[in-house]
């Protein structure tokens, strides 16, 4: 296994917050593999997510992206960024353009695309994310799985090697999950690494080729989710048993 | 304001280049100023509705009423013109008068063809402004300004403001529907706290939005300025025809009178 990101021991802390988000956080992220990540509210998913492509840096501990470690020149944060893409949580947070066409435009430009290739990308993007219908629609009179989709059709259109996508299905209906879900096939079949954060445990069972378990801004558990499946103690350690075997018994999760 | 955006996507000259429709409708603008007559200003009123209704297909009823609210509110404006105040009677002959106990309302045909003037010429202004509105989405304006070479930084402020106007409308709903689901309209005192709490909550809701878009402008190899693809558009004879006959018209009419 070659790792395309790899964290070493990262500790982060937030201003102002008591906790670290990251504490001694190590992990290596498999190249290639539909990756999922799982772990509860403010686990540092997101967190371990905005130090892979340099929006934060570690206050200690380091990463490597390709086996060297990330260059936070100016740089080095573009050519990074070319790299890693992230679709965010909420894709209102992310579409800054009123037009969906132009929203798509913006990574291509700022790779220092000439507008010939910009525009081809933004076709391109727009094909694969079956949004060529939006391109002329104002980003506002969308719905939410059509946001969605714009917002990652802005990230792949930046061509990226890694896509990650930030718990972007939780307030998807099952169809918008499926639609989502089939774009991340394709990409994994062009040789595209992707992570997603994911509650859904099913993604979890039936997608992932590689499952991160995070708690309380460390790893419990990096492997394949049949190992974690099979493995009734590593189950119990990471506490996924009492949400996973005991349906209907509503005391067995403690908050 | 929903409106208007819902018809400048949907009207059949949406996809014409921005500056030919922002070129007429300042043409036609500056005739109403310049030539200052009522009729002008009159017949450029006419005219844009012909153009809405006949060339960009919007509905005449709509177009008609924002033309009549605009009226409506420019008269109130005027009054001030038409009308004057004063205690004591106007001395002049053929001023209408009207005595209110120590106060005289006045009013005379020089005021009032002033008053009808202004209000004429303005209409004709605001119809051509109208115009622009309805059929050219914002983005497409903002397009246009940077072709004419505004500074990027206005540019960019303009865009972010017209996307975030609706986001924040959208939080602004959901708050609002949220307390008043908690009751928090139900009587005067409460709804005036409770609009107190939402406005200052939306504050907190927009300055953390600016910060999560700005994590997101970064991701995307952000480096300062917001640079998107100009967009593609098409040329329309029959606007380009009936804009020049209602500027043909407007002049006609001037030199008419």
């Amino acid at each position: 296994m070659k790792p395309i990101i790899e964290f070493v021991d990262v500790y982060y802390r937030y201003p102002g917050q008591p906790r670290f988000a990251l504490q001694g956080f190590s992990v290596q992220v498999p190249a290639g593999e539909k990756i999922a990540v799982i772990g509860r509210n403010g686990s540092g998913k997101s967190t371990f997510f905005l130090h892979c492509n340099g929006l934060y840096r570690p206050q200690a501990g380091a990463v490597f992206y390709d086996g060297k470690p990330l260059d936070y020149s100016r740089a080095g944060l573009q050519t990074l960024r070319r790299h890693v893409g992230i679709c965010f949580q909420n894709p209102d947070d992310q579409l800054f353009s009123a037009s969906v066409a132009q929203d798509i435009s913006f990574g291509p430009l700022n790779l220092g695309l000439k507008d010939s290739e910009a525009r081809r990308r933004v076709e391109q993007a727009a094909e694969f994310c079956d949004v060529t219908g939006l391109l002329d629609r104002p980003t506002h009179a969308l719905s939410g799985g059509e946001k969605a989709r714009v917002a990652l059709a802005g990230v792949l259109a930046m061509d990226p090697d890694v896509i990650i996508v930030d718990e972007l299905m939780s307030t998807l209906d099952p169809w918008v999950r499926l639609h989502i879900i089939a774009i991340f096939e394709r990409l994994h079949r062009h040789g595209k690494t992707l992570m997603l954060a994911t509650h859904d445990l099913t993604v979890v069972e039936s997608w992932a080729t590689y499952v991160i378990v995070m708690a309380a801004g460390r790893t419990l558990f990096a492997g394949s989710p049949a190992t974690l499946l099979s493995d009734a103690a590593l189950l119990h350690e990471t506490g996924l048993e009492h949400v996973w075997s005991r349906a209907g018994e509503w005391t067995a999760v403690s908050l | 304001m929903q409106v208007i955006d819902r018809y400048a996507y949907s009207n059949r000259i949406r996809q014409v280049d921005p500056a030919y429709k922002a070129a007429l409708s300042v043409a036609v603008l500056l005739l109403c100023l310049v030539l200052n007559e009522p009729l002008v200003g009159l017949a450029a009123a006419a005219g844009m509705w012909l153009l809405a209704v006949g060339v960009a297909g919007l509905p005449g009823r709509t177009f008609g009423q924002m033309l009549f609210a605009e009226a409506f509110f420019l008269t109130l404006v005027t009054a001030g013109v038409a009308v004057s105040i004063g205690f004591g009677a106007p001395g002049d002959a053929g001023r209408y008068a009207l005595r209110l106990g120590p106060v005289w309302l006045s009013s005379g045909p020089e005021s009032l063809s002033l008053a009808a003037r202004l209000v004429t010429r303005a209409l004709g202004g605001a119809a051509a402004m109208n115009f622009l509105a309805m059929t050219t989405p914002l983005v497409d304006l903002i397009d246009l300004f940077r072709r004419l070479g505004l500074p990027a930084a206005l540019i960019d402020v303009m865009a972010l403001t017209y996307r975030f106007i609706f986001i924040l409308m959208d939080s602004l709903d959901r708050m609002y529907v949220a307390q008043n689901s908690r009751l928090g309209y139900r009587s005067w005192r409460r709804a005036l706290a409770s609009a107190g709490q939402l406005a200052a909550r939306l504050f907190i809701d927009a300055y953390q939005r600016s910060e999560r878009l700005q994590t997101a402008l970064d991701s995307r190899a952000y480096q300062g300025e917001l640079r998107v693809l100009p967009a593609a558009y098409q040329r329309d004879d029959a606007l380009l025809w009936c804009g020049f006959l209602v500027i043909v018209g407007l002049l006609v009419v001037w030199s008419a009178l």
